[in-house]
């Protein structure tokens, strides 16, 4: 065998199981798009059907419209509109990830240049995320409700803020690492103040650091589930709680308008996803700063 | 006003001693050099009169004042880095801009002066790029362009000109010369490299393991080194040394090469010399090459080793069976076309001679016996 054709066979062998890979990883998210658009009795037909036939929006009316008069057979689902759990989702998850990003850009620039935390401590912090949140939120559920925290968007936000900060100051302490020591030395020495030197050469520079840490904790937090479902749920609903309740016992499963409202909670992600693509491709690609 | 007096200044990083309690006083409008091998605590120095490190122990004074609690900006200096630290983020103009912009100077009054010191280091066409945009040579022109703009009384280089090429260090290092002339303002410029210490300075400050080794006048430093260490470092070619010892032959003491087996008459001064081991020491422009044969009696006689001609001057290489060449400059050009292996009388300028001794201390005459 010549050497050309060794690797028309290696790529040949990289290609599919590349391809394999991405439609293993690209289905799931085309079933819930398809779904959402097929007419009820295609929604777990047999044989499957994989293109909706004849393309309908009555899941996305039903859902994102709340039609209860509309007699056509179908469940009432929910007295909650999805909109106010999507309200809810979005003022949650928005203040709890501004929060998270700024103090822990604040704490990891204090770790990286004046070490206020060892590294003992910064590992502490992040074994923190590897307790799991079932264990916690037993005890958690009682000091909420002593604190009357319980089923507001207060106590939400604050147990988001507070178990994400740890992936915060690690992912913006690895970028303020990048930033050369000298550069904010010459801000100082030119009469900068320290919260200047910050404002306006270290943050600037870590800039796509911090829409990439921003992107990823939003993401955690919008889509939380656990801890939305036994610290809140009757009063403050979230769009993952939402969507639970389309799959209960007594009403059937509803696939196509959970689909529905499944696409409409994740093209927020993918709509913000593209504004700051070109942040997220030079955040995540460490060492993005030139020396 | 910018007198910077160091005084006992000391700094320690955990076990190791960076400084070890200097003493130097500064002059107003002076330029002075901080030179010797990494490690040897200039930068560590420097740091510590602009503040970015706190000294261990000791003082410093700038104008009087004793500034080792102030912050960096409240010291009224201006510093240049190696990497030149620009703002990647801002255009050479926002860089320029910076220090005028903490200070609260108008808009109008900022555009003017970065105009002006635009202008003064001949980077206007550059104004809108940004520091990417920008070569190397451009960059520290730049970051001297910030300093300059917020009129510190004391300029701070750390090695400005290291990650330069040679051509760009030169022209650079003329533009420091004509720039410290021009605004009368105090300098201290740290390098490694002694020719920028010797074409730049007013004095030098010679540093080796956080000691100052010596201070003066670069001719001062060139010609009368206090021991072998400066003699070494100053000078390209650098100073040759030849181990071996003092011996006395009828009433006269002379100098004998550990290897090589020859010997040079000392000059009278050394006379009361004890007998020992010493190092001589003899810049490559004092030893007179003459090819051997013309009747003149010579200190010694060696085959070229390597020929080396420079236009002006030609280097010459011998051999003396220690690990560093012995070199001489000849300015014949006759020189320049000899082969290697040919034979040279060499003698040596009597009066050039320094003598160290075994730890490196210059002899300066025998009486110390």
């Amino acid at each position: 065998m010549t050497k050309s054709q060794k690797n028309r066979i290696g790529s040949i062998v990289r290609y599919t199981l590349l391809t394999i890979w991405a439609v293993i990883v690209a289905f799931p998210l085309y079933w819930m798009v398809s779904t959402s658009f097929k007419p009820s009795e295609q929604w777990f037909a047999w044989p499957t059907v994989y293109i909706p036939d004849p393309w309908t929006i009555v899941n996305y009316l039903d859902v994102w419209t709340d039609r209860q008069e509309v007699a056509t057979g179908q469940y009432i689902i929910s007295a909650q509109r999805p909109w106010i759990a999507f309200g809810n989702s979005l003022m949650i998850a928005l203040t709890a990830t501004t929060l998270s990003v700024v103090y822990g850009a604040v704490i990891a620039y204090g770790v990286s240049r004046y070490r206020v935390l060892s590294e003992v401590r910064m590992f502490q912090l992040l074994m923190l995320r590897m307790i799991p949140p079932i264990v916690i939120v037993a005890p958690l559920s009682l000091y909420y409700s002593a604190l009357g925290l319980l089923d507001t968007a207060t106590g939400l936000i604050l147990i988001y803020f507070l178990t994400t900060l740890p992936y915060s100051v690690w992912m913006l302490k690895s970028f303020i690492d990048e930033v050369p020591r000298e550069v904010e030395q010459a801000a100082e020495i030119l009469g900068a103040p320290r919260w200047r030197t910050l404002v306006e050469v270290v943050l600037p520079l870590v800039r796509s650091g911090i829409v990439a840490t921003f992107l990823f904790i939003l993401i955690l937090t919008w889509s939380e589930y656990l801890l939305a479902l036994l610290l809140a749920k009757t009063e403050v609903v979230t769009l993952p709680i939402e969507l639970s309740k389309y799959q209960g016992t007594t009403e059937g499963r509803v696939y196509g308008r959970q689909a529905a409202l499944s696409v409409g909670i994740t093209v927020p992600l993918v709509f913000i996803g593209l504004i700051i693509r070109k942040h997220l491709a030079r955040g995540f690609s460490f060492g993005m700063i030139r020396r | 006003m910018a007198r910077i007096e160091l005084v006992n200044l000391r700094k320690e990083f955990g076990a190791l001693v960076a400084v070890k309690d200097i003493n130097v006083t500064i002059e107003d409008e002076e330029f002075v050099v901080f030179v010797g091998p990494s490690g040897c605590g200039k930068t560590t120095t420097l740091r510590m009169i602009a503040g970015f490190e706190d000294p261990t122990a000791g003082e410093i004074r700038i104008g009087g004042r004793v500034v080792n609690d102030l912050e960096p900006r409240d010291r009224g200096l201006g510093m240049v880095f190696q990497s030149h630290a620009l703002f990647p983020h801002k255009t050479v103009a926002q860089n320029i801009e910076f220090g005028l912009r903490m200070k609260k100077v108008p808009p109008a009054e900022r555009a003017r002066q970065v105009q002006e010191v635009a202008e003064m280091v001949r980077l206007t066409h550059l104004l809108d790029k940004m520091p990417a945009q920008c070569s190397g040579g451009e960059s520290q022109r730049v970051a001297l362009a910030r300093t300059l703009v917020t009129h510190p009384s004391t300029f701070l280089l750390d090695e400005p000109l290291s990650s330069l090429d040679a051509k760009l260090r030169r022209e650079l290092r003329a533009e420091c010369d004509r720039l410290h002339q021009a605004l009368k303002r105090t300098f201290i410029f740290v390098t490694h490299d002694q020719e920028e210490a010797m074409t730049l300075a007013d004095r030098i400050v010679v540093m080796r393991n956080g000691v100052i080794e010596q201070m003066g006048s670069p001719m001062e430093i060139y010609s009368n080194p206090v021991n072998s260490f400066v003699a070494d470092f100053f000078g390209s070619p650098s100073m040759n040394l030849l181990s071996g010892e003092v011996v006395h032959e009828s009433g006269m003491c002379r100098f004998r090469c550990a290897s090589g087996g020859f010997q040079v008459g000392l000059p009278d001064r050394f006379n009361g010399l004890p007998a020992g081991p010493i190092t001589l020491g003899i810049r490559p422009e004092h030893v007179n090459a003459v090819p051997v044969g013309n009747g003149a009696t010579n200190d010694l006689e060696l085959a070229v080793r390597l020929v080396e001609p420079l236009g002006k001057e030609t280097l010459l290489y011998f051999d003396v069976g220690m690990e560093r060449p012995f070199v001489t400059v000849s300015e014949s050009t006759a020189m320049a076309e000899l082969d290697s292996g040919a034979r040279l009388g060499l003698t040596l300028a009597r009066e050039q001679i320094c003598l160290f001794g075994p730890d490196g201390h210059r002899i300066r005459a025998g009486s110390a016996a």
